[in-house]
């Protein structure tokens, strides 16, 4: 009984408020954790780096480290568009290392109770759903969450490793 | 709490790493060459080690070494002779403490068990000693006592009696002669300064003053009794120079004239006037001195080469730091000098007086920048002499194992290598120097037949030439057997029966994968890996290798480094809109070639005609799937590469020069082709990718 009493206890000290980086790709709105959010840069110069993964844009120039960046409308198999002058790149950290998502435009900090916090549902076989956490709602907008460890998932590392052999 | 334990042992570890390492070097020179200096450190060393043990909490190592401690302080006291049997017993407690500290599981279990053994053995050489020591009382038995030299204690007396001296009942002669009871006046400074012309001497009063060194084995308040009734009417001083007077006090360099003061060889008077006199002059107090002739010139000099070691010492303390600290300074240094170019190009575009002033602060600020890059770099330079010294163990027991005589000689300890180079260097050098005890010195008996010595040479020496860094492992032994190296290569099938081939392509050879020189030179077998696994360390290090060699007169093997792996000179070459960075290490030349020398070869590629030889051609542009400028190899250039000894000459549409470039590393796995293998950041902010030609060239033939 206690740990019934407990459990949600501690679910509802876990809820709390989370807080994302919200940001446009195409219509919809995606969110990744704050604290793994380092900074957020315009569009800059990016080198593209031949025979690389096809989602990966290239590296860039920050401060002085040499960071990749991400297009993610190729990773989330979109059609591209032309960069603007909403156009940004998110950096976050990912193992101890910077990682750069390119995305539409980014659009605020929000709080997120986990209550409005749901697991992925089913996805069409055609995406790979794995670096889709959750999707969330704040209001009336629909938010899909990322896990950005899994944005260079293992199975992209897989693919690497058979173009190799 | 925990966390702090931890940082101790962590401390510890690092600590025992050096003193361990230094230990090994000592113990190895002490070896037939026995010196009490050399003995006191290695002393010292196991004195420190128990201490920061006990510190750490390793109480095992702490009682071991308070064993080992006594033992040698019978050497010290000269009651145990060091012989052979005494270094290999240094050794192998030395073997103990690494297999205790740094060993594996397994390792330490052996260890432990070792421990009473090597315990017993130390047991009974003391045991031996005391016994033999009974009868010779005079001996200074007990192991712990401190030696002689070290309760005599030095102090500088300085004395000005008052005029009026003699007045009192006090003759300022009885005092020094009390002192003189008591111990001995090392040098003393009689100050006749104040004594007034003979006509107007007054033979009851005190013109003399002195300055003396005093050794004696009271302590301080005993020497200050002996002044009792004149402390308090006459400027006495007396101070301990004990440390200062051995030369063993290192926690500050001192002058010169400091030194020559406190060995009592000049007074502080003159010192002062030298000093102010140097301040007129700017000539060198040792000159000065010696020109006024205080002291002689043998008494300079040994002040100055005791500067010199104290000075020595000093220097070789050090700060560690960890290396991405160095590359994260290194990083943000990289930023100020983008930032300063962009400023620049602002400055550029303005027309103003002002900007005159403005472009001026700036090159001042540029060249504060390149200073600042090369100090930084310079910081990752480590001396190569810590690496060359630990092979002296490794000769020592090779040679006994193989028993041969070696006599092995270390040259240009103080040549500077970037860490990581040095880091990677060590196991192939260790792989060469192996091959020249085995295979390359032969035994002392077939010396004596072939007219040499019956001691081997072996000489690792390393130098700077032509900002590269080069490392010899040279040996007199009979030399590379090319009839053999020859025979070997047909039959792999490298050349053919009657190709003329020279003598330095042949000993290349011996650098192919498969070509196993235990076979070749037909001595001992049995060794792990190949040359061939030598030279792709020693490429991986951007380095080369070589190889000499003359029958009967030994071998030598070249290693040549680049200064640094951080830092490269790097070709920028265009392709498209893109700028890719080609090591001009690996640039043959670069050329534009006639239309016809291009040709296709059916099912195998392109190829370029270059000096008389086909070299095969990569388009750049279509190898990496970017658009160029040019399509058509005549159009654009070729720029001829070599990767071992295949070239290959790569298309690109222009070359814009050479520039030193810093390499950062590509996480992530970004690139999946070998043939890229880093990034730079160029003058402009962008990032432009390094071709790794040994990746583009195996990528190429695949």
């Amino acid at each position: 009984m206690n740990d019934v009493v407990n459990k949600e206890k501690n679910k509802i000290e876990n809820i709390d408020n989370q807080q994302f980086v919200t940001f446009f790709i195409g219509k919809e709105i995606y969110g990744v954790d704050v604290l793994r959010v380092q900074e957020i840069i315009g569009i800059t110069e990016i080198t593209f780096v031949p025979n690389s993964l096809p989602f990966m844009k290239g590296v860039i120039n920050l401060r002085g480290n040499v960071v990749p960046v991400l297009d993610m409308r190729k990773k989330l198999n979109m059609p591209d568009r032309e960069y603007d002058q909403t156009t940004v790149i998110i950096i976050v950290e990912v193992k101890g290392r910077s990682i750069g998502m390119i995305v539409d435009a980014v659009s605020d900090v929000i709080d997120i109770t986990t209550e409005s916090i749901q697991n992925t549902p089913h996805f069409t076989a055609k995406i790979e759903t794995d670096y889709i956490k959750s999707i969330g709602r704040k209001d009336d907008d629909l938010i899909i969450m990322l896990e950005v460890d899994k944005i260079l998932s293992t199975d992209d590392l897989e693919s690497i490793t058979v173009k190799e052999s | 709490m925990s966390i702090a334990i931890n940082e101790i042992q962590e401390m510890f570890l690092e600590e025992s790493r050096e003193i361990l390492q230094n230990l090994e070097t000592d113990i190895i020179q002490l070896e037939g060459n026995f010196n009490k200096e050399l003995f006191d450190n290695i002393f010292r060393y196991v004195h420190t080690l128990k201490g920061s043990s006990g510190i750490a909490g390793f109480n095992n190592l702490y009682e071991f070494s308070h064993q080992l401690e006594n033992l040698m302080d019978l050497v010290r006291s000269e009651v145990v002779k060091v012989d052979e049997k005494i270094i290999d017993l240094l050794l192998e407690c030395l073997d103990w403490f690494k297999s205790m500290i740094f060993g594996s599981d397994s390792d330490k279990k052996t260890a432990e068990g070792n421990k009473q053994n090597l315990l017993n053995v130390i047991f009974e050489i003391i045991q031996k000693s005391i016994v033999s020591d009974s009868g010779k009382k005079n001996l200074k038995s007990a192991p712990s006592a401190q030696s002689g030299s070290d309760r005599l204690k030095y102090y500088r007396i300085k004395t000005v009696f008052r005029e009026d001296i003699y007045e009192f009942g006090i003759d300022p002669l009885s005092i020094i002669e009390d002192l003189s009871k008591n111990g001995r006046i090392v040098k003393r400074k009689v100050n006749k300064s104040k004594l007034p012309d003979f006509s107007k001497i007054n033979p009851e009063k005190c013109y003399i003053s002195w300055e003396m060194i005093f050794e004696t084995e009271l302590n301080y308040d005993r020497i200050s009794e002996i002044f009792l009734f004149v402390n308090d009417d006459n400027s006495i001083e007396i101070s301990d120079i004990t440390e200062k007077y051995l030369g063993r006090d290192v926690s500050s360099e001192r002058k010169i004239g400091e030194i020559l003061v406190d060995k009592g060889i000049i007074s502080e008077e003159e010192m002062e006037n030298v000093v102010l006199e140097q301040q007129k002059l700017n000539s060198k107090i040792g000159d000065i001195i010696l020109e006024k002739g205080l002291a002689s010139k043998e008494d300079v000099n040994n002040a100055l080469q005791e500067q010199t070691a104290v000075r020595s010492r000093i220097e070789n303390s050090t700060v560690r730091v960890d290396t991405g600290k160095l590359d994260s300074l290194l990083n943000l240094l990289g930023e100020i000098v983008i930032n300063q170019s962009s400023i620049n190009r602002i400055a550029e575009e303005l027309d103003d007086e002002v900007v005159f002033k403005l472009k001026n602060s700036l090159h001042g600020l540029d060249r504060t920048t390149r200073e600042f890059q090369e100090q930084i770099m310079s910081i990752r330079m480590v001396q190569i002499g810590a690496t060359f010294e630990q092979f002296r163990r490794f000769v020592r027991d090779s040679a006994k194992e193989s028993g041969k005589e070696i006599n092995f000689v270390i040259e240009g300890k103080e040549t500077e290598l970037d860490k990581t180079v040095i880091e990677k260097i060590s196991d192939p050098l260790k792989h060469m120097i192996r091959n020249s005890i085995d295979h390359g010195i032969e035994t002392a008996e077939d010396r004596i037949a072939s007219g040499k010595s019956p001691t081997g040479n072996l000489t690792l020496r390393a130098y700077h030439q032509e900002g590269n860094v080069f490392i010899e492992v040279k040996d007199d032994g009979h030399g590379l057997n090319t009839v053999k190296i020859r025979k070997k290569a047909v039959s792999l099938g490298l050349i053919s029966e009657d190709e003329e081939v020279s003598e330095s392509r042949l000993l290349n050879f011996i650098f192919n994968p498969g070509f196993s020189t235990a076979d070749q030179i037909g001595a001992l077998s049995g060794r792990g890996v190949g040359m061939d696994v030598v030279r792709t360390n020693i490429e991986a290090l951007r380095g080369s290798i070589e190889i000499f060699s003359k029958s009967g007169e030994g071998t030598t093997i070249r290693i040549k480094l680049p200064l640094t792996l951080a830092i490269i000179e790097g070709m920028l070459v265009k392709v498209g809109v893109s700028i890719y960075i080609i090591p001009l290490l690996s640039i043959i030349e670069s050329i534009q070639p006639k239309e016809e020398s291009v040709k296709t070869i059916e099912g195998k590629g392109e190829v370029v005609m270059v000096r008389g030889e086909y070299v095969p051609l990569v388009r750049v542009y279509d190898f990496f799937g970017i658009n160029s400028k040019y399509q058509n190899p005549w159009e654009g250039l070729i720029v001829v590469v070599e990767s071992g000894e295949e070239r290959i000459g790569l298309l690109v549409d222009e070359l814009l020069g050479q520039q030193q470039i810093v390499i950062k590393n590509l996480y992530h796995d970004i690139a999946t082709s070998r043939a890229i293998s880093g990034a730079a950041i160029l003058g402009n902010g962008n990032v432009s990718l390094i071709i790794d030609i040994h990746g583009l060239t195996s990528e190429y033939r695949h």
